[in-house]
């Protein structure tokens, strides 16, 4: 058996590692098509009062409503509220009359959807809150395949249920 | 008991451990190195790291995942290795438990996989963390270099000298 090396030993060589991995992944970012900025831009920006989205959101994106435009279009009832949670996020709790299409399945369920989008004259694309960039991603498909109506609840279900708005549970 | 503990304080138990984390680690590493823009939105979603240093984390931890996960698996620098892996599993338990615990929020992990709608599971987070931080502790503490690719190309070296 080999005797156990000082433990200044092992964590010099602990050091050394962790840098050569930072070396190789600062390196591999600047030389990779995948690559991101060293500093990313992480802080919220807010475009009107209270109304906060994520950094991505450009101004040519699909409109972002407040909570309160949001409420204005859910009592209007020519408004549908789009999902874009995973199925058990949905299940578990959504806007009420919201219909669910998770943007990781996008391709599997939206021929379902369809029909819905096609009458609706106003579709709002939400997730869960700020944190979450589905809806933004959602809206900019649907934009994308030709709906005009689309805009994006940025607050999302952690916004709607803080307001204590109507929600239900189930599929 | 006493056999529980042979078993825990023994080389080819370390062995197995090790390998069983180096090859984590390194399928870990992998997706979160092909997706750095998604790795880097769960590092922020986590909320522990000052934005300016978001980025960074999220482009070389994978990295560092990525050789201790290596040097684990051909037995090279064990006990560093261990010792690192060791640290990032203590780090990760403590920011998963700071979400869950105390801001309450069940955030996707990006633990093996950079997907932001996939799973979340705080509890079995933690759970499967702890064994894991077992397992590196005991591969830190009784890997006695016991079958490395270092050791094994010196008894190579020494049988060729010997002749």
């Amino acid at each position: 058996m080999r005797q156990r090396q000082s433990s200044s030993n092992i964590l010099l060589k602990a050091v050394a590692i962790v840098c050569v991995g930072f070396v190789i992944g600062i390196l591999n970012n600047a030389f990779s098509e995948r690559g991101v900025s060293l500093v990313g831009k992480w802080d919220k920006k807010a475009v009107s009062d209270s109304l906060v989205v994520p950094h991505s959101y450009q101004p040519e994106d699909p409109e972002a409503v407040t909570l309160n435009q949001a409420l204005k279009s859910f009592e209007s009832e020519q408004t549908i509220f789009l999902d874009c949670r995973l199925k058990e996020d949905f299940d578990a709790g959504h806007i009420e009359g919201a219909v669910n299409l998770p943007w990781e399945e996008f391709e599997q369920h939206f021929t379902q959807v369809e029909p819905s989008l096609e009458e609706a004259k106003e579709i709002i694309a939400y997730c869960d809150g700020t944190e979450c960039e589905l809806s933004l991603l959602m809206a900019r498909e649907l934009a994308h395949l030709g709906y005009q109506n689309v805009k994006v609840f940025f607050g999302g279900w952690v916004e709607w249920t803080k307001a204590g708005l109507p929600v239900e549970k189930g599929s | 008991m006493k056999l529980l503990k042979d078993i825990f304080a023994d080389k080819h138990t370390a062995l197995v451990f090790r390998m069983m984390l180096g090859l984590l680690f390194v399928y870990a590493s992998l997706d979160k190195i092909a997706n750095p823009q998604n790795f880097a939105q769960i590092v922020y979603n986590y909320k522990i790291l000052p934005s300016f240093l978001v980025n960074i984390f999220a482009i070389t931890l994978p990295w560092v995942e990525l050789i201790c996960g290596l040097f684990l698996i051909g037995g090279i620098f064990l006990e560093s290795s261990s010792l690192i892996v060791l640290v990032l599993l203590l780090a990760f338990t403590i920011g998963t438990s700071y979400n869950v615990f105390i801001r309450g929020i069940d955030i996707q992990c990006g633990c093996f996989t950079t997907s932001l709608s996939a799973k979340k599971q705080g509890a079995e987070l933690l759970f499967r963390d702890g064994i894991l931080l077992l397992m590196s502790l005991q591969v830190f503490l009784f890997n006695q270099n016991f079958a490395t690719l270092p050791g094994f190309y010196q008894k190579i070296l020494y049988r060729w000298l010997l002749k």
